[in-house]
C-alpha cells in the first residue's frame, strides 16, 4: 500500500486473539452477534414488507455491512452523537433504536422514530444520540464535526461519529469536514464504509487514488483500512479511535472495506453494474456467518446460546412488524407541525416605548453589543467565520470579543463556507448555539445545501425533538462598487424555505433587538445586514430589550399610500416622502423588519387605511418579497384596494461594478418618489 | 360638452336617413335635444348600442350609415380595420360622419371608462348606495376611485339605511351643480313687494274676451314690461367679474319652465323689442320644446335676467336662486284678491301680485334693487302704457 495513515500499523492489527486480550473495554461477543443479527433480521423483514407494499417509499438495506455499525456502536454511549446516510437502518439499530420504531417509520406510522416524516432515509432518535440520517451525501460528515465542536466547547468527552459511504469521500464535505476536525482536534470518528459502489458507480472508477485511508494523511489525521466484515477488527479500531477522541487526541478516519449484498434500494435491478458471481462471493464473506463460525470454533459461545439469540431476534423482528402494522398513521394535521421551534410564551416584545434612556450607536456597534451581551449570558454561543477571531471581523462584528472569550468561541475558519455551515448545523443539533459570520451573503451560497436541506429541515424531520439555534449573519446590498459577488440580497430565496427565519433590519435600534431575539430563539435565523447601513447611527436604548420576529414597524404614518420597504430602501423612501410632502402626498411607510415571518397584518391594516400599496425592494422582482406581499394583500385585502398594487425593484440583473451601471439597477429617492406619485394618480 | 344621456332613436334599422334628418334625442347639460344626421345612408343600429338612459361620450360610435347593398357592420368583429363605412357618431350638437378608425378607438376608450372601478370604490359604492354608472372617474387610467364615489355620495347626502337610491338625470345633476355654484359664489339678497294687478288682470281678460291667439300669460306680460324696466336698470343685467361688471348689449330674459327632468330655462331674445303676441308665441314654443326635450343649448344660453313663477301654486313670496352668472332673478307669486282700504275708509276688492327679487349684493346695493322693483311694480299696475 502506497499511502498509510500514521497509526496504520497499530490499528491494522486485528488478530482476534490479540484484541480480545489487549488492555481496553471489551464488548460482549454475544452482544456483537446479537446486534448484527438484529440488523440483518429486521432488514430482511423490511425487504419482505417492501414487497408486500407496506413501505410506500424507498428501502435502502445495510445487508452485508452489519459488522461496521455494530463494531463502532459497541463502544458508543448514549450521549455520543452519530450521523448517517440514506443507508442508516443498521446505524440506528446499533445505536439502540428499538426495531419497532424503525419498522413503524418505514411503514409511515405515528410511532416511527421520525413520526412518519422521514422513512428509510431520514431517521431521527435524538434520545439515544441518533442525530439523524440524510438523503443527501456528505452533510453527515460536517454534522459529526459540528457535534465534535459542541462536545469540545462544552468540555465533555462525548464523540461525534459520521458513517458514510465511499461515495462521500469524493464530495467536498469530506475534505472540508476532515480538515476542520483535524485543525481543531475535534472528538470525531469518521467511519467510511467502502462498499465499493457509490450507488451504482464503482468507487475505483471515480477515484484518482482509490485508497480512502490514505487521504487521512492529507489532513494530518490517523487513518486505517479495515476488513469491514470483521466485527472484531472494526470494534478494536473504533475502540482505539474513540479513546483518542475522548482524550483530546482528535479525529480518526476508518476505512471499512465491505460489500452490500442487496440492491442499492429494494426492488431495484442489481446486475447492470455488478455480477451475480461477485454478490454470491461476498455472501460467503457474510460478517455474521463468519463471526458465528469464529465464536463456535474458538469456543466463545455454544451453538445453543447462539440459537437462543437467533430465536429471540426472530421474535423481536416479528414483534416489530406486528407493532408497526398495528400502529396508527400520523394525523394529517401534524403534517405541518414542528417546522419551527415552539413559539415563545409571553407578551410580544418590541422596542421599549419610551426607553428609559438611549444613546446614538452605529448599526455595527449595536449588533456587536447584542452579540456581546448574548455571549456573556450563554456560554454555548460560539462564532465561526473568516477573520472574526483576533481581527474582530471584516465589519468589526466581533471586535473585542476574542480577547474576552478566546479562540474556541471566536473561531477563525478556513474559507470553506459549506464546511463550517454544515459544522454549525451539527453543533446546533448537539446542544450549542453557533453564529456563522459569513461576511457577504454571496459567499454563503456555497453552503445553500446545508442551509436549505439540513438546517431548515431538521426541526421538522426530527418532529421537533431537535431545535436548530443557528444564527447565519452577513451583509447584503448594493451601493459600494463591489459588483456581483459582494452585493446580493437573497432574502426572498431564504424566505421561500419553511424552517428559516429571515431578518433584514433597517436601523441600529431594530438590529440590536432583533439580533438579541435571534440569539435566544430555537430557529435558524438568516440575519442580513445591509452593507450601506453598517456605519449609520441611530438611538439605541440603554436597557436590555428584544424585538420579536414578525412585527413590522410603522416608520411613519400617512393617508394616501402605503409603502413597504426593507433595509436601505426604508431610508431612500423616507427621503422620497420628504419630497412628496411638499406636493401634498402623505405616505405611510412600513418596515417589515423580518421577511420570514412576514407581518402581513400590519401591511393590510395600513392598506385598509390608504387603499394603495407600493413595495419598494432593492432585490429582484420575480418571485420576490414584493410578489409575496402583493399576492397576500390582493387575496386578503382585495376590497381595500383603490388602485393596482405596484412594485419598485432593483433590476433583474447581476450587480455591475461601474458607478453609473450600479446606480442604474437599484431604486433611488427620485424613482421611489415617481412611483409613489404615479400610484397616487391611479 | 363631453357626454350626454342618450334618450331614444328617432329612426330604426333599415330606415334611409337623409342629411339633416333628426336621428336621436340626447339629454345634455342644459336640455334634451334632437340630434341631426350630417350624412345620408341606411341606418344600422348596433346590438350593443346605447340604451335609453345610457351616458355616451362625444365621439362614441352609436350606429352605422350603410350605402345601398353594403353588408351590415355589426356582424363584422373589427369594423374599424376592415371597413371604411362611416359610423354614426355623436359629436358636438350633431351626428356626424368621421373616418372609422380614429373614432372607433375613442369608442373603445369610452366603454372601458364606463365599466372600471377599483375594488375599494365598488365597496364604497355598495356602502353609500351610489350607482357607479353615475360616478365620474378621476383615476389616470379612467378608473373610478374611492374618492370619486365618496364625492358622489357626499353630494347625495343620503343615509344608506332605509333609503332607496334613485339615480338622478344628467339635467338634475347640472341643475344641482349650477345652483350650488350660484349659492356659493354670489351674495344673494331677496326683497319682496306687492303690486296691484287689477289692471293687468282686466287687460288679460279683455284679450281673452277678444279671442287673442295666442292668449298671453301673466308671465308674458311681466316679461315684456320687465325688459323695459331692465333697460333703465342695467346693473341688474350685468355679470360680476371681480374687477368689473360685464353688461349685455341686449336684454335677453330667461324664464323657468318646469319639465319632468327638472327646471329648464329657455331664453327669450330681446323681448323688449317684441310685440306681446310675438312674445307669447315664442314663449309657448320654447316651453313646448323644453317639455318635449327638444330644446337646444343655443336656446338656453346667454340670458341676462330670469323670471320664475310659482303663481299657479298659490305661492306668495319666495327666495328664488340667481341663475349664475346672472345678477338677479324675479320670482312671481300668485295673484290673489284682497280687500284694500281706500282713503274714505271704505274697502275695495283688488287683485294683488307678490313679487320676490333676489339680487347679488356684490353687484349692487339694496336701494337700487328696490328702485328697480318699485319701477316694475308701478308699470305692472298700469300695464297697457308699457306694452
Amino acid at each position: 500500500m502506497l499511502y498509510r495513515g500514521r497509526h496504520h500499523s497499530q490499528l491494522f492489527a486485528h488478530e482476534t486473539e490479540i484484541l480480545m486480550t489487549s488492555n481496553r473495554p471489551h464488548p460482549s461477543a454475544l452482544e456483537l452477534y446479537r446486534t448484527m443479527l438484529v440488523i440483518r433480521v429486521v432488514e430482511e423483514r423490511l425487504a419482505k414488507s417492501h414487497q408486500r407494499g407496506l413501505i410506500p417509499g424507498a428501502c435502502h438495506t445495510y445487508v452485508g455491512q452489519e459488522a461496521i455499525a455494530t463494531g463502532v456502536c459497541a463502544h458508543l454511549r448514549k450521549e455520543d452523537a452519530i450521523f448517517s446516510t440514506h443507508r442508516g437502518h443498521g446505524h440506528a439499530l446499533a445505536k439502540g433504536l428499538p426495531p419497532r420504531e424503525l419498522m413503524a417509520e418505514l411503514y409511515g406510522r405515528q410511532t416511527g422514530c421520525s413520526r412518519g416524516r422521514g422513512g428509510s432515509m431520514h431517521l431521527f432518535a435524538p434520545e439515544i444520540g441518533m442525530l439523524g440520517t440524510s438523503g443527501i451525501v456528505g452533510p453527515c460528515i460536517l454534522q459529526a464535526t459540528g457535534a465534535g465542536y459542541s462536545f469540545k466547547l462544552m468540555k465533555t468527552d462525548h464523540v461525534g461519529v459520521a458513517f458514510f459511504g465511499d461515495g462521500a469521500v469524493n464530495n467536498g464535505a469530506f475534505h472540508e469536514g476532515l480538515n476542520m476536525a483535524s485543525i481543531w482536534k475535534l472528538p470525531v470518528l469518521f467511519v467510511c464504509e467502502n462498499n465499493q459502489f457509490a450507488t451504482e458507480v464503482p468507487f475505483e472508477s471515480v477515484s484518482g487514488n482509490p485508497s480512502i485511508s490514505a487521504r487521512g494523511a492529507a489532513y494530518g489525521m490517523p487513518a486505517v483500512t479495515l476488513d469491514g466484515n470483521d466485527v472484531l477488527a472494526v470494534e478494536a479500531a473504533a475502540a482505539e479511535a474513540l479513546i483518542r477522541a475522548r482524550s483530546g487526541g482528535g479525529p480518526t478516519l476508518l476505512e471499512c472495506k465491505t460489500y452490500r449484498t442487496r440492491p442499492h434500494s429494494e426492488g431495484m435491478g442489481d446486475f447492470t453494474y455488478r455480477t451475480k458471481e461477485d454478490v454470491e462471493r461476498w455472501k460467503t464473506l457474510c460478517p455474521i456467518k463468519r463471526f458465528k463460525e469464529s465464536l463456535l470454533k474458538q469456543n466463545h459461545a455454544t451453538a445453543s446460546q447462539l440459537e437462543k439469540i437467533e430465536k429471540e431476534v426472530d421474535a423481536l423482528a416479528e414483534d416489530a412488524h406486528q407493532f408497526a402494522e398495528a400502529s396508527p398513521y400520523p394525523s394529517a394535521e401534524s403534517a405541518t407541525q414542528n417546522v419551527y421551534a415552539p413559539a415563545r410564551i409571553g407578551p410580544p416584545r418590541d422596542v421599549p416605548k419610551p426607553p428609559a434612556s438611549s444613546r446614538p450607536l452605529s448599526f455595527m456597534k449595536a449588533t456587536l453589543e447584542a452579540l456581546s451581551e448574548a455571549m456573556d449570558a450563554d456560554p454555548k454561543i460560539f462564532v465561526l467565520g473568516e477573520g472574526i477571531g483576533v481581527r474582530g471581523g471584516n465589519f468589526a462584528t466581533t471586535s473585542g470579543l476574542f480577547a474576552k472569550h478566546g479562540p474556541e468561541r471566536l473561531r477563525d475558519t478556513p474559507i470553506c463556507e459549506r464546511g463550517f455551515v454544515g459544522l454549525a448545523c451539527g453543533a446546533a443539533m448537539s446542544g450549542t448555539r453557533p453564529v456563522v459570520d459569513f461576511m457577504f451573503a454571496d459567499f454563503v451560497l456555497d453552503a445553500a445545501g446545508e442551509i436549505i436541506n439540513q438546517i431548515a429541515k431538521i426541526q421538522y424531520m426530527s418532529s421537533g425533538r431537535l431545535t436548530m439555534p443557528v444564527l447565519l449573519r452577513g451583509c447584503i446590498g448594493i451601493g459600494h462598487a463591489a459588483a456581483t459577488h459582494h452585493s446580493g440580497s437573497y432574502y426572498a430565496m431564504y424566505a421561500n424555505f419553511p424552517g428559516l427565519r429571515v431578518v433584514v433590519p433597517s436601523n441600529p435600534r431594530d438590529a440590536k433587538g432583533l439580533l438579541k431575539t435571534a440569539l435566544t430563539c430555537g430557529d435558524p435565523v438568516l440575519f442580513l445586514e445591509h452593507r450601506e447601513l453598517m456605519a449609520t447611527k441611530g438611538e439605541v436604548p440603554e436597557e436590555e430589550y428584544y424585538i420579536d420576529f414578525g412585527r413590522a414597524a410603522v416608520v411613519c404614518e400617512g393617508e394616501h399610500v402605503t409603502v413597504v420597504a426593507l433595509a436601505l430602501m426604508v431610508h431612500k423612501t423616507l427621503a422620497a416622502i420628504e419630497l412628496l410632502a411638499a406636493e401634498g402626498i402623505s405616505v405611510e411607510l412600513i418596515d417589515p423588519r423580518t421577511v420570514a415571518p412576514l407581518d402581513t397584518e400590519t401591511i393590510l391594516r395600513s392598506v385598509a387605511k390608504t387603499g394603495r400599496l407600493l413595495i419598494v425592494d432593492e432585490a429582484f422582482a420575480p418571485f420576490g418579497v414584493g410578489a409575496e406581499i402583493a399576492a397576500h394583500i390582493a387575496d386578503t385585502g382585495f376590497d381595500e384596494l383603490d388602485a393596482p398594487i405596484r412594485r419598485l425593484n432593483g433590476k433583474s440583473s447581476p450587480t455591475p461594478y461601474s458607478a453609473p451601471l450600479e446606480a442604474a439597477v437599484v431604486p433611488n429617492t427620485e424613482s421611489i418618489a415617481e412611483a409613489i406619485r404615479d400610484l397616487c394618480a391611479e | 360638452m363631453e357626454e350626454g344621456t342618450f334618450l331614444e332613436w328617432l329612426k330604426k334599422t333599415g330606415d334611409f336617413v337623409n342629411e339633416g334628418d333628426p336621428l336621436f334625442t340626447l339629454e345634455s347639460d342644459k336640455a334634451a335635444q334632437e340630434v341631426e344626421s350630417t350624412d345620408s345612408g341606411i341606418l344600422e343600429l348596433l346590438p350593443d348600442g346605447p340604451k335609453p338612459g345610457a351616458v355616451i361620450k362625444v365621439g362614441a360610435i352609436l350606429a352605422y350609415l350603410l350605402a345601398e347593398g353594403e353588408p351590415p357592420q355589426a356582424l363584422d368583429a373589427t369594423p374599424e380595420t376592415t371597413s371604411l363605412t362611416p359610423p354614426v357618431v355623436y359629436s358636438q350638437g350633431a351626428a356626424s360622419v368621421h373616418s372609422a378608425k380614429p373614432v372607433a378607438v375613442d369608442a373603445t376608450k369610452a366603454t372601458t371608462t364606463a365599466t372600471t372601478a377599483s375594488p375599494r370604490a365598488r365597496r364604497a359604492a355598495l356602502a353609500t348606495g351610489v350607482d357607479l354608472a353615475t360616478v365620474t372617474p378621476t383615476g389616470k387610467s379612467g378608473r373610478i376611485r374611492e374618492r370619486d364615489v365618496l364625492d358622489a355620495s357626499s353630494k347625495k347626502r343620503l343615509p344608506s339605511v332605509g333609503w332607496v337610491d334613485v339615480p338622478v338625470t344628467a339635467t338634475r345633476r347640472i341643475i344641482a351643480e349650477k345652483l350650488e355654484r350660484s349659492v356659493s359664489q354670489t351674495v344673494p339678497v331677496t326683497i319682496t313687494g306687492r303690486c296691484d294687478a287689477s289692471a293687468m288682470v282686466l287687460f288679460r281678460n279683455q284679450l281673452k274676451a277678444g279671442d287673442a291667439t295666442p292668449l298671453p300669460s301673466f308671465n308674458d306680460i311681466i316679461l315684456k314690461i320687465a325688459a323695459g324696466v331692465l333697460k333703465a336698470h342695467p346693473n341688474l343685467t350685468g355679470r360680476w367679474a371681480g374687477t368689473s361688471i360685464q353688461l349685455p348689449d341686449a336684454i335677453d330674459i330667461g324664464f323657468a319652465v318646469e319639465t319632468e327632468d327638472g327646471l329648464v330655462v329657455p331664453v327669450l331674445r330681446d323681448p323688449g323689442s317684441l310685440r306681446l303676441s310675438e312674445i307669447s308665441r315664442r314663449s309657448k314654443q320654447l316651453i313646448d320644446a323644453a317639455r318635449n326635450r327638444r330644446i337646444t343649448s343655443q336656446e338656453t344660453k346667454d340670458g341676462c335676467f330670469t323670471i320664475t313663477s310659482l303663481g299657479s301654486f298659490g305661492i306668495d313670496t319666495f327666495t328664488p336662486v340667481i341663475q349664475f352668472p346672472e345678477t338677479a332673478i324675479l320670482g312671481v307669486g300668485t295673484i290673489t284678491r284682497v280687500a284694500v282700504p281706500l282713503e274714505d275708509g271704505s274697502f275695495a276688492s283688488r287683485e294683488q301680485l307678490p313679487l320676490s327679487l333676489t339680487f347679488d349684493h356684490r353687484a349692487l346695493d339694496g336701494a337700487p334693487a328696490a328702485r328697480f322693483l318699485q319701477t316694475l311694480r308701478r308699470r305692472l299696475e298700469n300695464p297697457t302704457a308699457w306694452i
